[in-house]
């Protein structure tokens, strides 16, 4: 019983993800790719806050959204939907950028 | 009477310190500290682990030496060629090679690991990450003991600029004269400054400290400290610096050069809908 308890509680995390870590007032920013593009490409947030970015993917090649500033990467494919989560950031801005094509515009999170 | 006892009993614990396996080991080949994420799903990385112990033991089986050639002036390269899975596992070959002082550049064992994280990073106050590898030894030249399997749990936390990341490890031999003992246990842990994509200044830890159920004296432990740089350059990714021992059994001074490349090939699989897969 307890292993089927465990096993149980593990395929909930596993389908749902934990529940503890996306409060319902959680920030979530959208931000697209396309036209070889970030669109847009200054993303605000709220500063020391935690936040999310749902990052789709309209164009025709994986990326790779990047930003070592907050220690964040993920692959996106073509198509394909992602989202990130991102801890509380001190106002200021924070830099990304495609790490697949290192041409595309990078943009930037502003935290304020 | 008491007197035959005591003498038994002398007996008995001498015989166990004979029988005991082979003092705290750990993987010479691999002086890496993994995060918790994994390589991007899709992504291949091609990467060559080198150390080369500039002062160590001139004798088989002391210090990094786990078979019956010294370790010191010893080469150790591993090609390790990773693949992302899913995003939130990878599967990795290693070939370990090495290089005795006076003898040719040699085959040294094999390996193939799982690696996983569990949820995204932030997702949860500690990121959290899995390790599970099964290891081939060239014996006895490069170790006393065949097959052996490795498990660990990755813990991460980033303060700030710092990355904190400790890995507890459990080894278990399975094929060699000590399959019949117990867990051996040991660690991989690091510290590292993020200043800049190009150069993140950091210490690293590893140690083992012996069989879980008795360790071995302190003095025989295995512990080193490393000084590292590492970072990404032109897609370059790198680690490097020196390693020091800080007991008897270690070996005294190790310096290790890791790099890498990384290529997206493209994606087996789709997005993970979960956070274990």
């Amino acid at each position: 019983m307890k292993y089927l308890m465990i096993a149980l509680n593990l395929a909930l995390l596993a389908a749902g993800g934990p529940a503890w870590a996306a409060p319902a007032d959680e920030t979530v920013v959208e931000l697209r790719y396309e036209n070889r593009k970030f669109v847009p490409q200054t993303l605000n947030v709220p500063a020391n806050r935690p936040f999310k970015i749902k990052i789709v993917n309209a164009g025709k090649e994986a990326i790779e959204f990047e930003s070592f500033k907050i220690n964040r990467e993920k692959v996106v494919g073509p198509g394909e939907t992602a989202t990130i989560s991102v801890p509380a950031l001190k106002a200021g801005s924070y830099d990304f950028y495609d790490d697949f094509h290192r041409d595309v515009p990078e943009g930037t999170i502003v935290a304020k | 009477m008491k007197t035959y006892s005591r003498l038994a009993l002398l007996g008995l614990l001498a015989a166990l310190f004979y029988a005991r396996p082979a003092v705290a080991q750990l993987d010479p080949f691999e002086f890496e500290v993994y995060p918790a994420k994994t390589v991007p799903r899709g992504m291949l990385e091609v990467e060559s682990l080198n150390s080369v112990v500039t002062n160590g033991s001139r004798h088989g089986e002391k210090g990094t030496a786990k078979g019956t050639l010294p370790s010191q002036s010893m080469w150790r390269t591993a090609v390790e060629v990773t693949y992302g899975l899913t995003d939130h596992i990878e599967a990795a070959a290693y070939l370990n090679l090495a290089k005795p002082r006076g003898g040719d550049l040699q085959y040294a064992g094999s390996k193939f690991r799982l690696r996983g994280s569990l949820f995204d990073p932030g997702e949860l106050p500690v990121d959290l990450g899995w390790y599970a590898e099964l290891a081939y030894a060239r014996t006895p030249k490069f170790d006393d003991q065949k097959l052996e399997l490795e498990l660990r749990p990755i813990f991460q936390r980033d303060i700030g600029d710092f990355s904190l990341i400790a890995s507890p490890k459990f080894e278990k031999i399975l094929v060699g004269s000590e399959a019949k003992e117990g867990w051996e246990f040991g660690y991989v842990s690091g510290v590292y400054y993020r200043w800049m994509r190009a150069f993140m200044p950091g210490l690293e830890f590893y140690g083992a400290i012996g069989m879980m159920k008795h360790p071995d004296p302190v003095r025989e432990q295995q512990h080193y400290i490393f000084a590292v740089a590492k970072g990404e350059w032109r897609g370059i990714e790198y680690s490097f610096g020196p390693g020091f021992g800080l007991t008897h059994g270690s070996d005294r001074v190790i310096a290790k050069f890791n790099i890498g490349l990384e290529k997206y090939i493209g994606a087996l699989f789709g997005p993970s809908s979960g956070g274990l897969f």
